[in-house]
């Protein structure tokens, strides 16, 4: 099977100043990883190779088949679908339906099918009420929502989202992982990178870390979020549902809610209730 | 001393019917923190736009009851690239914007910027052009563009939304540090988990209206966790069937546990 993406031995640098050092990795169709690191550490570049807005100095990016560096970004497009830091900064339609549907309008599918991604981009982030109002009259937090709704209305093989919940309360959270799940359970490979851990645990699987530039980690998210003694010397802190699971020594050491109350229920019974 | 005091403050935004604060009362003091939470539309970002003087004056609307401010305020708004002079070419001037149009002294303004670096761990971004720097630089750079002009309120919208761990940290770390100091804080956040170790109050906004006010422990009360704004850890014991009352924090949790 193709990877949905491809790192090979990228290298990438603005200016003189190095970003990225011979990363390699891939991500295979369906795949949930979390691309983590402290400020600094070239997640955003990451992102902005992907959707095609720089190239490689060394290595290639492979998009499924196609090399990044032979597409322009309306081109990839057609396979990846992405969320910027500063999402603001991706609307500019009157409306957020207008906004939503741009995608799906500028890779030129039917207007049929333009109408259902919207609609279905819209349902699956609770956005349909404010389909009609101006992107900027909405709190950011909604703005950030209607600006992921434009990524997953182009229905791409591959999301790749900078800070999809950064400024979300828990119910927005809850809205995105949802609507993540959702389009992961049909195949849609993710890379999603962040800074909150609550929500790399709840809806990724696998965690790549950076490090300056540089691959420190590549391995399943439960046991590194588990791992708390690791995760500092990367910039990392681990979210308090996996301090709560280390503190009480909860067996498993589940890092989603709803594994550490299982746990927690169960361990509680066997040593009657605190 | 109370730094901030509104009296049933209501306010409606212009051109709608339903308002977006529904008489508040609420008191800040000098060197306390209190931690707004709610849904969103609560109010949160609403109140402290109030607070600032930036609704109604700036935003337009009308405002009932009465607002007192003892000092002279700064806000720090979500979106940090929103707040940006667009005018400055290093940081250092960016953060020299808010105190020269308070019409300061050179060195006066020199000495307030050099400190509002360091406290915010930026001296050597100072002569970065703002327009390069990373999300998480420039919202740090923000805070103590606000720092730099010395207010004696401070309002934060989401302060650490687009920091990494390490920064935020240092965010709160400052806050409790200028709290000290004096300052009064008021900070709106859906950082639920570091509410308990930043605050000293906490506001449960609901619909505009005061719903609750308590200590940080208010966010792991029943009715809060059922509003989904409890903590990660009362969260999770609730969600565990065990009785309350529930856990805020990893520390209070190990030692109910005990």
């Amino acid at each position: 099977m193709i990877p949905a993406l491809c790192f090979e031995g990228v290298t990438f640098s603005y200016g003189a100043v190095p970003a990225l050092e011979q990363l390699s990795f891939s991500i295979a169709p369906g795949e949930r990883v979390a691309l983590l690191g402290r400020n600094g550490a070239g997640k955003s570049t990451v992102v902005r190779l992907v959707a095609g807005i720089q190239q490689p100095r060394d290595g290639t990016v492979w998009v499924g088949d196609w090399d990044t560096r032979d597409c322009v970004p309306e081109q990839l497009a057609w396979r990846v679908g992405s969320l910027f830091q500063h999402a603001d900064q991706q609307l500019f339609a009157p409306t957020v339906r207008d906004d939503v549907s741009f995608g799906p309008r500028a890779l030129g599918v039917g207007v049929r099918e333009v109408e259902r991604r919207t609609d279905h981009a819209l349902e699956d982030l609770d956005l349909t009420a404010h389909a009609a109002h101006h992107p900027y009259d909405l709190p950011p937090a909604l703005r950030k929502l209607a600006a992921l709704a434009g990524a997953l209305a182009l229905e791409p093989a591959l999301l790749v989202l900078d800070e999809p919940t950064a400024g979300l309360d828990r119910a927005l959270s809850a809205r995105v992982i949802r609507a993540l799940l959702e389009r992961s359970a049909g195949g849609v490979a993710l890379l999603v990178v962040t800074h909150d851990l609550t929500f790399a645990a709840e809806a990724l699987d696998r965690g790549l870390v950076l490090d300056r530039g540089r691959l420190e980690c590549d391995e399943p998210l439960a046991g590194l979020l588990g791992a708390g003694p690791r995760l500092e010397p990367l910039g990392l802190s681990p979210p308090p549902v996996a301090a709560l699971s280390a503190a009480l020594d909860l067996p498993d050491r589940p890092v989603r809610a709803a594994d550490a109350a299982r746990a927690l229920a169960r361990v509680a019974r066997g040593k009657g209730a605190p | 001393m109370k730094s901030l005091t509104l009296e049933h403050a209501s306010f409606w935004y212009p051109a709608t019917e339903a308002p977006a604060l529904r008489d508040v009362s609420l008191e800040v003091a000098q060197g306390e923190i209190v931690a707004l939470v709610g849904a969103l539309g609560a109010g949160a970002s609403t109140l402290l736009l109030v607070a600032a003087d930036l609704a109604p004056r700036v935003t337009g609307g009308r405002l009932t009851g009465a607002v007192a401010r003892r000092d002279r305020s700064g806000i720090v708004l979500p979106v940090p690239w929103t707040q940006a002079s667009g005018m400055a070419f290093t940081v250092w001037d960016e953060v020299a914007f808010g105190p020269a149009n308070l019409g300061w002294p050179a060195h006066e303004i020199a000495r307030q910027v050099d400190r509002a670096l360091e406290q915010l761990e930026l001296v050597p971004l100072a002569s970065r052009d703002p327009a390069t720097l990373s999300g998480g630089e420039l919202q740090r750079v923000i805070i103590a563009a606000i720092l730099a002009m010395d207010p004696g309120l401070l309002l934060f919208d989401e302060p650490a939304t687009e920091l990494d761990a390490a920064g935020a940290q240092m965010v709160w770390r400052l806050m409790r540090r200028l709290a000290g100091e004096g300052k009064a804080i008021l900070l709106a956040t859906s950082a639920l988990d570091a509410v308990p170790d930043v605050a000293d109050r906490v506001v449960w906004l609901e619909d505009g209206a005061v719903r609750a006010v308590g200590a940080p422990d208010l966010l792991a009360d029943v009715a809060v966790c059922e509003a989904g704004l409890g903590t990660s850890v009362a969260t999770v014991w609730r969600a565990s069937g065990l009785p309350g009352p529930y856990p805020p924090t990893v520390a209070h949790a190990v030692r109910r546990w005990r």
